[in-house]
């Protein structure tokens, strides 16, 4: 019997493998999980930057984090603008990325219209936003011109929600629309046909042969509108700074209060280390979901 | 297509086109006005009189042609690397089978969803340790080797996953090892899916606001996104016109970049790319 | 094998970077470089910042580098507060005000012992003392008036604020019924509380100073929003907005300077804004209230940190940079605490758009007797957690005196801090 060699094809194979994966690896553990564990280090302290106090008080933040009269309604926050956002956000880059898709004069107009505010500086964009939010400014201007008394956008709990859920949309749907726009002119076009012959209408056309077709493409536009939804902070700062009462409050919003404005490093790292532990059931449960609804995903 | 359908198509464009257009209109008009007009109400559409002071005041108040170089280079660094680092990974997830790969790929994964307020200050400490305060390390390495290129390795891995395997296999009676099959057969393949990537790296590595602020503080080494926030007169209060004169000036080249870039770009994604 | 070296690497890294703030040795005798974090970027101020440093500069041959960092207003105090943390800090920093409580009272800030103050305003540095010692030098001491957009309030009949001054009828009353009748007149707006927009409730002050309201008592202990002058103080402010439309109601801005309102509450430093203003308008004081005339301040402080490498060095340079001489040079930009230099004389120099008499009304008689915007330790928590509770005041129907309690009910904990 002859003796294998230490390097067989499969043994060479996971070592390309490991080392392909190394730098962003490594790069992780440094960047990623690194300052998150000093995150978790920094939470179990209370720490004064100011007064130069960083003492050891174990789960006190954490307990401090259970008894927060505010967190059940910055969750709520969370969760309304999260889902509000990526509804909004993928509903709309799919209708724009179909109404260009039909072989139209002046599609690369509008194209660069819906992309142009993704490269538009986030100041001005909110700045303007901010002007055209107000009781008096442009949206209820065009409202009013078709017999529709707006609201106080930025005034009312609802209202100033939905207003920084399009603002967020109208900057980034850009992307979406163009990664959308990709996979569905990847679409062969005898399915449409076939389907036409069955007499399946425009609906159920779009319902049976473009949504699983580009259902890779939906998982990965709502991770990285989950991402963005997460992300969301000048913005708030700008429009709403969290308000009216707390209506707008998010948690990252939240947790940079409490560690930058109000200076309470060590509950600012509490409310990271929740945030973190949300994020991992939700990357998770994403994960596993996909593999029920995104078409040949191997 | 019916007339019908044609207008309603083209009206609903056209509706639709309103919120994203009046703001850019805004600012790129806004840089032209007189100051006293720029937040005139109701908003002018056209400016009452021109003027292109404002944008040689960017130059001249700050070292604005190095801060956009800053920018320039930073972000083509940023994206080479990512390029780099994400293929390699997103090939290794996708076509490599080795033991722990789906775990690794999604503590990688979870790197993914960690907004930078979160790590802020732990990297700053790591950084003023190395000595890389006031330098532009931070932002080269953190998005290369960090979170955001996270989002790359992702779409890298999306789309070798749907490379048929076929030209691998003859490659490898061929006798290639992984890394020629790799560079010399994946991934001139994957050059749409590249593009994507790149065109998401380098936006975001050119609109990245908190990292430089907190980690530079020398006007020579500014990037774009902060030299807008130091435009203000004698009193702090902003110099609008000149700010929105240099929003302007960061955006108009990319969205221009875009514009020749978009069909090809478009296009061949949609032949070989992400369609699953 | 894999695990366990990367649980040392990650050992390793906790150890370098996690008292990275706390191992900062002082740096020896020898050369010392200086750096001071500012929120202006203007090249005026830098060039005349870099003059003084010089000159120092060339007095203190071991001082080899001042080096001036210029951060966003906005994001000023997070970025500040991330370099501490990060240990990095500057050697000197400006402070803001509604920072300075928590600055002062953590001790980050070098005493100044024996700094002269006897050329200060007291009401100017009140806010920036620790146990009865200077630790900042208030180096912007801006008061705030009333600027009047003179054609609108004529276009709309009424007597500019000089005559109503003359008459002695400069009162809180004769405001709102002015600013009421150039909104009914012109539809635009009245009287705007610049910055307040519903949310910076602090720009208040300068209104309710004026029934002898306060925030919370002078202690900081107690708080005073629902106090019968506060409520009073209130409910006017609430009648002149909803029912006299005196003032442009929540989400709706209006912009004074560019001819959108007949008048604005600022601080005087706004005057450059009227540069190529192309209406007539003039500075006045405050109006008198129900408590008689008053003043309302706001400011900003220099101060050294303790934290720093070189506090010593950054405590005389920060003496250097304030004193009488480099004082009445920066006096150009920011207007000076020093009893000295407020006459209208000296600020008129550096003050070309206000008349000798509007600087003596409102910046010299200002600054000598008013009152600071409010502020408190731990600011932050406390102006956000009345900006949530006072949301619900801004509604036509609100009922001012449970909406005041509600405030009082959500500050109180955190007044007792």
């Amino acid at each position: 019997m002859t003796k294998k060699p230490f390097w067989t094809g499969r043994r060479r194979d996971h070592l390309a493998g490991y080392l392909f994966v190394a730098p962003q690896l490594l790069g992780s553990i440094v960047f990623v999980f690194v300052p998150l564990g000093l995150v978790f280090w920094y939470s179990l302290h209370e720490w004064n930057v100011l007064a130069d106090t960083f003492d050891f008080v174990g789960a006190q933040n954490y307990q401090a984090l259970a008894d927060d009269p505010k967190l059940p309604g910055v969750l709520a926050a969370t969760g309304l603008f999260s889902v509000g956002l990526v509804a909004l956000n993928l509903s709309l880059a799919l209708l724009l990325a179909v109404l260009l898709n039909q072989r139209l004069r002046g599609t690369i107009f509008f194209r660069t219209v819906f992309f142009s505010p993704v490269v538009v500086s986030l100041v001005a964009w909110t700045i303007v936003w901010g002007f055209l939010l107000q009781d008096n400014g442009g949206i209820n201007g065009m409202l009013g011109a078709i017999g529709v008394d707006g609201p106080n956008w930025l005034r009312g709990e609802t209202t100033a929600m939905v207003s920084v859920v399009v603002v967020q949309v109208v900057k980034n749907v850009g992307l979406n629309m163009v990664l959308f726009l990709a996979a569905l002119q990847g679409v062969p076009a005898n399915l449409y046909e076939a389907a036409k012959v069955d007499g399946a209408g425009r609906w159920r056309q779009f319902r049976t042969i473009t949504v699983p077709l580009i259902s890779p493409t939906i998982l990965l536009t709502m991770i990285i509108t989950v991402v963005g939804s997460l992300q969301i902070f000048a913005q708030i700062a700008v429009l709403t700074q969290g308000g009216p009462g707390t209506s707008t409050t998010v948690l990252v919003y939240y947790l940079y209060q409490q560690a930058f404005q109000f200076h309470h490093f060590g509950y600012g790292a509490t409310l990271s280390v929740l945030l973190f532990a949300i994020v991992l059931v939700l990357t998770v449960v994403q994960w596993q979901l996909r593999k029920k609804w995104v078409f040949h995903e191997s | 297509m019916s007339l019908r359908a044609k207008t309603a198509v083209y009206g609903l464009l056209c509706v639709l086109a309103l919120p994203f257009l009046f703001p850019t209109w805004w600012m790129v008009t806004s840089s032209v006005k007189p100051l006293s007009e720029v937040f005139a109400f109701p908003p002018t559409l056209f400016p009452s009189s021109v003027s292109f002071q404002a944008y040689r005041d960017v130059f001249t108040l700050q070292p604005f042609a190095q801060q956009y170089f800053n920018s320039m280079y930073i972000a083509l660094a940023v994206t080479v690397g990512t390029l780099a680092v994400s293929s390699l990974a997103g090939y290794a997830f996708a076509r490599i089978r080795f033991p722990g790969a789906n775990v690794l790929f999604l503590v990688i994964l979870t790197g993914l969803l960690i907004p930078s307020e979160v790590t802020i200050v732990p990297l700053f400490q790591m950084f003023h340790s190395w000595g890389m305060i006031d330098t532009h390390w931070p932002l080269i390495l953190v998005p290369i080797l960090g979170a955001p290129s996270v989002l790359a390795t992702f779409i890298m891995r999306q789309f070798f996953l749907a490379l048929p395997g076929e030209l691998e296999e003859a490659a490898r009676m061929d006798g290639l090892g992984r890394f020629a099959i790799f560079s010399r057969i994946a991934l001139p393949l994957a050059r749409p899916a590249l593009g994507a990537v790149a065109i998401f790296t380098f936006l975001h590595s050119w609109n990245l606001y908190l990292e430089p602020i907190v980690f530079l503080s020398t006007a020579e080494k500014f990037t774009l996104p902060q030299a807008l926030t130091q435009f203000v007169d004698a009193y702090g209060g902003p110099m609008w016109n000149v700010q929105l004169s240099a929003a302007s000036l960061t955006a108009i080249p990319v969205l221009v970049i875009f514009v020749i870039a978009q069909r090809q770009f478009i296009e061949g994604l949609a032949h070989t790319g992400l369609k699953g | 094998m894999k695990i366990r070296a990367t649980a040392l690497a990650l050992a390793g890294l906790l150890a370098l970077t996690a008292c990275g703030g706390k191992t900062e040795e002082p740096a020896a005798a020898g050369p010392v470089s200086l750096r001071m974090t500012v929120w202006t970027s203007n090249e005026a101020h830098l060039k005349l910042f870099n003059e003084i440093a010089a000159a120092y500069r060339a007095e203190h041959p071991n001082v080899t580098e001042i080096k001036f960092d210029p951060i966003p207003f906005e994001s000023y105090t997070t970025t500040l507060t991330t370099q501490i943390a990060g240990g990095n800090g500057p050697d000197l920093a400006w402070v803001l005000e509604n920072a300075a409580p928590d600055f002062v009272s953590s001790g980050a800030l070098v005493p100044l012992d024996g700094y002269d103050t006897s050329d200060l305003v007291p009401a100017a540095t009140k806010l920036w003392q620790k146990d009865g010692k200077l630790v900042a030098y208030p180096f912007s001491t801006s008061p705030f008036g009333v600027f009047v957009n003179n054609d609108l309030l004529k276009a709309a009949g009424q007597p500019t604020a000089a005559e109503l001054i003359a008459q002695g009828k400069w009162t809180w009353d004769n405001v709102i019924a002015a600013a009421t009748a150039v909104n009914t007149k012109s539809g635009k707006a009245g009287l705007v509380v610049r910055d307040f927009d519903y949310k910076g409730w602090d720009n208040l002050s300068t209104v309710w100073a004026g029934w002898g309201a306060e925030a919370w008592s002078a202690d900081g202990k107690t708080c005073g929003f629902n106090k019968p002058a506060m409520v009073e103080a209130m409910t006017f402010l609430h009648r002149a907005i909803f029912t006299g439309k005196a003032l442009p109601g929540p989400g709706t801005t209006a912009d004074f300077f560019a001819g959108d309102a007949g008048m604005t509450i600022t601080q005087i430093s706004r005057a450059s804004l009227l540069k190529d203003g192309k209406f007539g308008w003039d500075l006045v004081p405050l109006p008198s209230g129900p408590k008689g005339n008053y003043a309302v301040i706001g400011q900003a402080g220099l101060g050294a940190l303790k934290k720093g490498r070189n506090a010593k060095a950054a405590a005389e340079f920060l003496t250097y940079f304030t004193n009488a001489a480099n004082s009445a040079k920066l006096a150009a930009y920011f207007p000076p605490p020093r009893k000295s230099q407020l006459n209208a004389e000296t600020l008129a120099k550096t003050n070309p758009l206000l008349k000798p008499d509007q600087l003596q009304k409102v910046v010299v008689d200002g600054i000598s007797t008013g009152v600071v915007k409010p502020s408190h330790s731990g600011q932050a928590e406390i102006a956000q957690a009345v900006r949530a509770a006072l949301d619900p005041l801004w509604k036509a129907d609100a009922n001012v005196t449970a909406v005041l309690d509600g405030v009082c009910s959500s500050i109180n904990p955190l007044l007792a801090k």
